[in-house]
């Protein structure tokens, strides 16, 4: 598309009549004399733009008319009707130009955009956050995201917690340390974009803990973890060497121990060479850029692989074990005499290094897969290299892995047109290199479709502004979305993080340092899921999952967070969050000590609790109580109506007493109603 | 995906009901009265019968050769060299006696395979045995997903004229696919599973339509219906919404609010259908937790006086304590027709397969046995059809410690109304290579077995006893082929193999 610019106007000092300054990002309010996005202005036949683009905003109804890829053109060139806003030119972006589709909706106009875009790219909005998204543009915002440091990994914090000892507490057997590591990551990790993303990529290259079950393993999974991490914000073919060979992934897909066939008929273990194909690179159908599959002469789909390249790639993953070239170590464990034994073990660094290769072990026949062939007696090593590039190199990949995380980070159900941008993204990050990470996130969350904000309202509304078809009634901008089925579910797990990060969720006690969280797999008392323990390798919902007997199905319409919900699990979650929401996280286990231990006389302790102190302050004023928590848990999707009716049930909850004691408690009970009433509502639960 | 596709259930069955009972598509909890809008009246449920089916889904593919193991000689010789390191022993090596084999677990049927053939089941499982051995339970064998009958040569044959005429179930190999296809006849996305579809019939024998289907494990297709929900209840029964039923930090007036959002319909797809759940999920608990006893709060273990104690730890057991504590509840129900979904996982043992197979058929043999024992202390033996599937078998080759993913595998039926004592289908050779040898034509590499019954055939026989009409009805495609739309090509014999549409494993309905 070429790009075009368009005069660049001197614009008036914005009027704001019905906003508060606080609403409106200061970057699009200094911005005076900046040209306009460019690409988006242009028609698909290259010709000049629509005549109303340099004109003063227009008021009728086709201002919100779209071209072929669906961007709002002719919002995207129109001056704000009351603040005279037209969006910065493109090029000040941190240089991501805007394109047909992408990067058209540069900034945050209001806090709930801010929030919105908070939500999408990182697990939770603060205060101070939404006001830097507003100071900036998202592009420079996610460029400082990518430029924050990783904070202590998994595997620090670990080592930090103590749980490398070996003594009687048999920390290498135990998998809490690995649950209080990714809780303590998810919840206090100040780099949230990336660990965000991390999460994502551990849905899609799925390691449970449910599948784990050997020595060290809570370090295997952190070492995991920190490598999804790593990788974050690198390259996904790095991701995919760093998976393949991690002590975690070798155990749970069975490349560790997996040895060439013999003359007694033993074959290698196809499990890893059909689940990376599968689920980690290409999938099943081949797919056109756009994430659709292709269809052969027959309007058939067309297979990627057989159980042939299966059996053939099965030859590369041969000869890899844990790396005991770092020796063994011995770990002292009582029997069950109670006497205490030293037993040899593999050390704690086998889990954390790479696999290592035994070449007597590796397989010495051809292998031919997916096009490419590896001669006989190939080293093992070089071999590896070959298979992991076959697969990085393979066009479905982009679609294959762009979809899906579009679907864990913003919507369900992408056109295929923002597919194929991610997906192009992904091919080529503009430099030249494939599989830039960072490219694909940038590019999923700039997307238009991303960025176009929900209608919402706000109460009290503000009297209509005559004759604006740019704004609504409630003063906000109208971005339309007709599309009823956008968005997507929130995962139970990212409810709980969310929760917990906006409200400050710590320690309850200085020293409480642990983290001694209980997994929430639980579906019927607990949130039916948890961080790295999907019940297996297809992660906890499929990609293309349709829920049954449903108006989606009526349409084909994939939502694949619905897989977790059934009659059960939707009260598991209110009965939990109920709970912890007004008393905290308790338990009967020591929280002062890293083992599991239940000292008689501990009672049900609080250990992990939130911190309402904002909250607090607005318990007298249940409309801003509503408001804030609206704001900062559903980025303001609450609808008027509602906020009417949890404002109002709040009024009516004394604060009264003269007690004070029992008076702290009536004011925790409003913040709790206002939390509690936001995250049972459905447009909470629906991401939009 | 199956959107233009005209022969997807989702959208047959659509095209076939909207016209009748012009809605959307979205399931109505509410009670259908077929006979009015034409169907062909499927069950004899007037005459106060109950029935239940009861699946149990092996989750990983069950591996069928260690799970119902060749016994007699010539043929467990041949087993022990291919399996090598994870072949069981008939008896135990003399230098270790205390390893598991299969002198415990024979099975006798009443009339013995051909060519000397014997089976015994895994050593774990000697309850089971004992069922199967005094008639109330049967062996299905070499079952797996099928569109037509067809041979190894026809399955190697890649030619498009071939795979016109014998075309294969998509995506073999594939858990989730396989998973899919076993429970909906279709690969992954399907909406509509075969559990479902007589559920579908069903619905008008019930008083509440939402009881029909019942899950007590995660969500699946196999349950799922265009009008039959599948509904689902944990192990310790309904969950009850403390916010819908009590107040909430002590405010009444926070409680209507949570009450009223939990339930409100709304525009958006997502939310409306989120909402539905859980709406569903309040207004069937109260019914739920009064039928299956008052007062037995959620997970505290209560015991059900009837159920025949299981070691703990068996979650599967507790999965078919409720169905028998639902089952008991019928008549507080209103329910005369269930189809119900229990699983158990851990089955894909690419390795560590004799301790993981011996500890799963520990709990399979345990979990049953109770089950069954349970519906012989309620009264209802001979109503209540167990049986199980998987996505697939396994290889009969090793890795090493492990096999991976097949394709044909075997399985039980367990209830009083089976015929049991008796192997149905085919017994497979034992095989692992690739001559022309008769030996080598029922499987397709490495002892992954060529189905020689199909899953159609399979579910067709349960749902003929359950109940659904296996004959047309002035001319029309009869109930049972239009939930089994692959049970056309069967009901013939072909490559000398014989493929009734009925099994015969069950006493007639």
């Amino acid at each position: 598309m070429p790009s075009k610019l368009a005069d660049p106007t001197a614009g008036e000092a914005p009027q704001n009549t019905e906003h508060t300054s606080a609403d409106f990002s200061p970057a699009y309010l200094s911005v005076l004399g900046a040209a306009l996005l460019a690409a988006c202005s242009g028609n698909e036949d290259g010709s000049s733009a629509s005549t109303t683009a340099n004109a003063t905003a227009t008021q009728s109804d086709t201002a919100f008319a779209t071209n072929a890829t669906g961007a709002d053109v002719s919002f995207a060139n129109q001056a704000d009707s009351v603040s005279g806003y037209r969006p910065p030119n493109a090029t000040t972006n941190n240089g991501i130009p805007a394109a047909a589709g992408f990067n058209n909706f540069p900034v945050a106009y209001t806090t709930n955009d801010a929030a919105r875009f908070l939500m999408q790219s990182q697990f939770n909005a603060s205060d101070a956050e939404i006001a830097a998204v507003q100071a900036t543009t998202f592009a420079a915002y996610l460029q400082q995201q990518y430029a924050k440091p990783i904070g202590q990994t998994g595997v620090q914090w670990l080592d930090a917690r103590g749980y490398s000892v070996s003594d009687k507490n048999s920390f290498f057997y135990q998998t809490y340390p690995g649950e209080g590591m990714i809780w303590n990551q998810l919840f206090t990790s100040q780099d949230g974009m990336r660990k965000r993303v991390a999460l994502a990529l551990s849905e899609f290259f799925v390691v449970s803990q449910v599948g784990l079950d050997f020595t060290w393993q809570s370090y295997a999974l952190a070492q995991y973890w920190d490598l999804l991490v790593k990788n974050a914000f690198g390259n996904y073919r790095q991701a995919l060497e760093d998976v393949t060979l991690s002590a975690a992934m070798g155990y749970y897909l069975n490349t560790r121990g997996n040895e060439k066939e013999n003359s007694s008929g033993r074959v290698p273990d196809e499990n890893y060479a059909r689940e990376v194909m599968q689920l980690f690179s290409i999938g099943l159908y081949q797919l056109n850029l756009d994430g659709t599959e292709k269809l052969d002469g027959n309007g058939k789909k067309i297979e990627t692989y057989s159980q042939s390249d299966v059996t053939n790639l099965a030859r590369v993953f041969t000869g890899y074990n844990f790396d005991n070239a770092v020796g063994k170590g011995t770990v002292n464990v009582y029997d069950d005499k109670g006497v205490l034994q030293t037993y040899k073990v593999d050390t704690k660094e086998s889990v954390l290094r790479p696999m290592a290769l035994t070449v007597s072990k590796h397989s010495t026949l051809a292998a031919s897969f997916l096009g490419t062939s590896i001669p006989a007696q190939t080293p093992g090593t070089t071999a590896l290299q070959i298979a992991l590039n076959t697969l990085y190199n393979h066009p479905n990949v982009g679609p294959f892995l762009g979809k899906q995380m579009i679907q864990r980070l913003v919507t369900s159900n992408p056109s295929p047109a923002y597919v194929a941008r991610v997906a192009a993204a992904f091919n080529n990050n503009g430099a030249g290199v494939r599989g830039d990470l960072k490219a694909v996130w940038t590019a999923i969350f700039l997307d238009d479709e991303a960025r176009r904000t929900y209608t919402v309202s706000t109460t009290p509304a503000p009297a209509p502004i005559a004759g604006s078809t740019i704004r609504n009634a409630e003063g906000r901008l109208n971005r339309n979305i007709a599309d009823k089925a956008f968005g997507k579910l929130r995962e139970p797990m990212l409810r709980f993080v969310q929760w917990g990060r906006t409200f400050g969720l710590g320690p309850a006690e200085a020293g409480f340092v642990y983290w001694k969280i209980p997994e929430t797999s639980n579906p019927a008392s607990s949130l039916g899921q948890s961080p790295f323990r999907s019940p297996s390798v297809f992660n906890f919902f499929r990609p293309g999952f349709i829920p049954p007997s449903s108006a989606l199905a009526a349409t084909n319409t994939t939502a694949p967070e619905f897989q977790l919900v059934n009659e059960t699990t939707v009260g598991g979650y209110l009965n939990y969050m109920q709970d912890i929401i007004r008393s905290g996280l308790r338990s009967y286990i020591d929280p002062a000590v890293p083992e599991q231990s239940y000292p008689s006389g501990l009672g049900y302790k609080l250990h992990t609790v939130a911190n309402y102190a904002s909250e607090l302050a607005l318990v007298t004023d249940a409309t801003a109580l509503v408001k804030r928590v609206s704001l900062l848990m559903a980025a303001g999707q609450i609808s008027d109506a509602n906020q009417t009716l949890m404002i109002n049930a709040i009024a009516t909850m004394p604060i009264n007493s003269s007690n004070a004691t029992t008076l702290a408690s009536q004011r925790l009970d409003r913040v709790s109603a206002a939390i509690l009433m936001v995250m049972a509502s459905s447009e909470y639960l629906i991401q939009k | 995906m199956h959107a233009s596709d005209i022969d997807s259930p989702s959208r047959r069955a659509f095209l076939q009901r909207s016209a009748q009972l012009a809605f959307t598509g979205a399931a109505l909890p509410t009670v259908l009265n077929l006979a009015a809008m034409g169907d062909a009246a499927a069950f004899s449920a007037p005459d106060g019968s109950y029935k239940a089916l009861v699946c149990i889904f092996l989750y990983g593919g069950s591996d069928y050769a260690n799970t119902v193991v060749t016994y007699d000689d010539a043929s467990h010789a041949t087993y022990s060299t291919i399996r090598t390191s994870i072949a069981i022993p008939k008896t135990p090596p003399v230098d270790a006696p205390s390893t598991p084999s299969l002198a415990n677990t024979v099975l006798a049927p009443i009339t013995p395979l051909s060519n000397g053939r014997q089976y015994a089941f895994h050593p774990s499982m000697p309850d089971l045995a004992n069922l199967f051995n005094t008639g109330k339970a049967a062996v299905q064998l070499n079952v797996g997903p099928l569109v037509v009958p067809i041979s190894k040569a026809q399955y190697n044959n890649n030619s498009a004229a071939n795979r016109a005429l014998y075309p294969l179930p998509p995506k073999l190999f594939s858990h989730n696919d396989q998973q899919s296809l076993w429970q909906s006849t279709y690969p992954e996305g399907s909406t509509i599973g075969w559990g479902g579809d007589i559920g579908d019939l069903a619905l008008s024998s019930n008083s509440n339509s939402l009881f029909t289907c019942i899950s007590i494990t995660g969500n699946s297709v196999f349950l799922s219906g265009d009008s039959a929900l599948s509904y689902q209840v944990s192990t310790g029964g309904a969950v009850k919404i403390n916010a819908a039923n009590n107040n909430v930090y002590n405010s009444a007036n926070v409680k209507t609010v949570i009450g009223n959002l939990l339930k409100e319909s709304r525009s958006h797809i997502l939310e409306n259908e989120y909402n539905r759940v859980t709406k569903r999920a309040i207004d069937a608990e109260v019914a739920i937790t009064s039928a299956i006893g008052s007062g037995t709060p959620l997970g505290t273990g209560t015991e059900f006086a009837p159920f025949v104690p299981v070691l703990s730890g068996n979650n599967l057991a507790s999965q078919l304590k409720m169905v028998a504590r639902l089952i008991a509840a019928r008549s507080s129900l209103g329910a005369k027709r269930q189809v119900f979904f229990v699983s158990a996982g851990n089955y894909d043992l690419h390795d560590n397969l004799l301790a993981g197979q011996a500890q799963n058929m520990t709990v399979l043999n345990n979990a049953l046995n109770a089950f069954y024992q349970t519906t012989v202390n309620l009264g209802v033996a001979d109503k209540v059809t167990s049986f199980t599937a998987s996505d697939f078998g396994r290889t009969l080759t090793s890795n090493g410690d492990g096999s991976d993913h097949g394709w044909g595998s075997h399985h039980l039926v367990v209830g009083g109304a089976v015929n049991g004592k008796e192997f149905y289908g085919v017994a497979p050779p034992v095989s692992n290579t690739d001559t022309t040898s008769p030996n080598d034509q029922w499987h397709v590499g490495q002892g992954r077995l060529l189905p020689t019954t199909s899953v159609d055939q399979y579910a067709g026989t349960l749902a003929t006893w359950f109940g659904v009409n296996p004959n047309s009805v002035n001319g029309a495609v009869s109930e049972l082929d239009s939930i089994l739309p692959n049970l056309k090509n069967f009901g013939v014999t072909a490559n000398g193999i014989n493929y009734p549409k009925n099994m015969g494993f069950m006493q007639a309905p």
